[in-house]
């Protein structure tokens, strides 16, 4: 494993021998990776492999589905967010995420972007408003929304769904963004507007991308992870990897020859 | 031009669903009419005068209702009051805030008590309720209005959840998932999420409820006393318009004394036909 990646960023968040198991079957095996701020991080490999699970590994989504089990770790703020005492609820307000499928409530698009922040206590409506506005701005969907906050979400294009979804995660405010194939429904401008919005949120965000496009993980991440079978097989500088990849199996994938 | 071709198929089945509909709509108009037609002696004439009043004298000729009417007010909407609240709780906690392996347990437990009779309901309380209530009032024999509230409201519950919980769960999981990895707790999935999109649920098993606890016969004929009185004690007994249906017809069939039992029928059709329209009322939301 290459030690590049530690640069002069800090590590915000990392796994120290993570393995997850779906009731018999292990989905990860000791994984260890580190996330550097404000950097993208894209995970890459064939189907299967392991990043969705991976990925919901760093902010407790896997404690949702029944019979799922970690060992090693996961620290974040110095402390094993693994641990039986961590208050899932306010770790995830630290750790977003954003879904494959836009899911925007069957409300306006104002409230969307809002209810996370009444969940999270906000009541003051002037604050309120502002934080929204705000949110809309960092996702690059102000300009085409402003002028119809209270209309449906669901009137909004697919890739208006998407970035309103991201506004939405960006409400509560997290310091780490993950996102499970962000752009895999969209169509090509509206990936690249995606594409676009990440690179903008990588100055104020820690962004951890799950995609299946070559082209997308080296556009926008500093970082690229390769997983195979369940397995951390080489992560690096995503220029150096995509260029000159050291095992042979993340040749074989980003040349695709397989997967 | 393309002609559209209807197949014998689609023509059959709008036909006979068409037919149960209007079969259906008859039917209840007839029992409507056949009410109205047999309470029709005592709708004409001096009767009718006396039967809105609150005098049950049948040897006297007067067939006041009214207390009955009351009665099933008495017993039936603070049942709904309590069992209500009870059963979203329930519903809640069996769906999301119950530690995962306890949901699937509670959930069965609901669906185990549809299934009792309510006959072991009302008996069971006679033995057990009863006596209590007597106690603690102090005073009359425990067959009273609470102890008919109490008992009808366990045993609206059941059904109350089962909507509540099938409502609740057809909230869609993405946006559960969303909610939850904003950082929201269970209770705030519940009241922000659950609530506002499984509002007509809601109030479709309120209503579920009341109807039924209207309708409901035996437990009241069991457990509320069924004096001809107007309810004002919740520890004091009462007749509602079902029970005072059962308790006549069981004494006799010619005299206009039973002629009333029809005009009772009318009077609980009215109700729950008038609660079914408010209730659509209520809930019609504008298009989305
Ligand atoms: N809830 C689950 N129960 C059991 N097995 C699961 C569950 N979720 C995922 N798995 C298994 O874990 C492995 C990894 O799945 P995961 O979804 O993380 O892969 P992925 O890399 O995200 O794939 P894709 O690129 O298709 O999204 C797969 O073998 C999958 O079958
Ligand atoms: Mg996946």
């Amino acid at each position: 494993m290459t030690q590049e990646n530690k640069t002069t960023h800090d590590t915000i968040i990392q796994t120290q021998d993570l393995s997850l198991f779906y009731g018999d079957f292990q989905a990860l095996h000791e994984i260890s990776l580190s996330f550097a701020q404000r950097e993208v991080t894209a995970l890459i490999g064939p189907s299967g492999c392991g990043k969705s699970s991976f990925l919901r590994c760093l902010n407790r989504m896997n404690d949702l589905t029944a019979g799922t089990r970690s060992e090693g770790e996961v620290v974040f703020e110095g402390k094993n967010i693994l641990g039986k005492k961590i208050d899932v609820v306010s770790l995830r307000r630290h750790i977003g995420m954003v879904f494959q499928k836009a899911n925007p409530f069957p409300k306006s698009i104002y409230d969307n972007v809002a209810y996370g922040l009444v969940v999270n206590g906000l009541k003051n409506r002037s604050m309120v408003a502002a934080r929204v506005e705000k949110s809309l701005k960092q996702a690059a969907l102000w300009e085409e929304v402003k002028d119809r906050l209270n209309k449906p979400a669901l009137g909004l294009s697919g890739g208006q769904q998407q970035r309103l979804c991201i506004a939405r995660a960006l409400a509560v405010e997290p310091e780490i963004l993950l996102m499970d194939e962000p752009a895999s429904a969209l169509d090509p401008i509206a990936t690249q507007k995606i594409e676009e919005l990440i690179l903008e949120l990588k100055e104020r965000y820690t962004i951890i991308i799950v995609t299946h496009n070559m082209q997308q993980a080296s556009r926008v991440s500093d970082t690229t992870a390769f997983f195979y079978m369940g397995k951390l097989i080489e992560v690096g500088r995503t220029n150096a990897l995509f260029t000159k990849p050291i095992k042979k199996e993340t040749e074989d994938y980003i040349t695709g020859r397989f997967g | 031009m393309i002609k559209a071709r209807r197949r014998p198929h689609e023509w059959i089945g709008e036909g006979a669903a068409a037919t149960a509909a209007l079969i259906t709509f008859a039917l209840t108009l007839a029992i409507f009419g056949f009410m109205g037609w047999l309470a029709m002696p005592l709708l004409q004439g001096e009767t009718l005068t006396t039967l809105f009043t609150s005098v049950w004298r049948p040897d006297r000729g007067q067939f006041g209702i009214l207390p009955m009417a009351w009665g099933t007010l008495a017993v039936a909407l603070p049942a709904t009051l309590l069992a209500f609240p009870l059963s979203l709780g329930f519903a809640c906690f069996a769906t999301h805030l119950a530690p995962r392996r306890l949901r699937k347990t509670l959930k069965g437990l609901a669906g185990l008590m549809t299934g009792i009779p309510t006959v072991v309901y009302g008996f069971s309380a006679v033995f057990l309720l009863v006596p209590l209530i007597r106690e603690m009032a102090g005073r009359g024999s425990g067959f009273s209005i609470i102890a008919a509230v109490l008992v009808l409201a366990l045993l609206i519950s059941p059904t109350m959840i089962l909507i509540l919980i099938s409502a609740f769960e057809a909230v869609p999981q993405p946006w559960q998932r969303c909610f939850d990895s904003m950082g929201a707790t269970p209770e705030e999935t519940v009241w922000h999420l659950l609530f506002p999109l499984a509002t007509r649920s809601m109030v479709g098993a309120l209503l579920l409820g009341l109807g039924r606890a209207i309708g409901d016969t035996l437990i009241a004929l069991m457990l509320a006393g069924n004096a001809v009185l107007a309810p004002t004690d919740p520890f004091g007994p009462a007749r509602t318009l079902t029970s005072h249906i059962g308790l006549v017809m069981a004494a006799d069939v010619e005299s206009l004394e039973f002629r009333s039992v029809f005009a009772c029928g009318l009077l609980l059709y009215l109700l729950i036909f008038v609660l079914t329209l408010l209730v659509r009322y209520l809930t019609r939301r504008p298009a989305a």
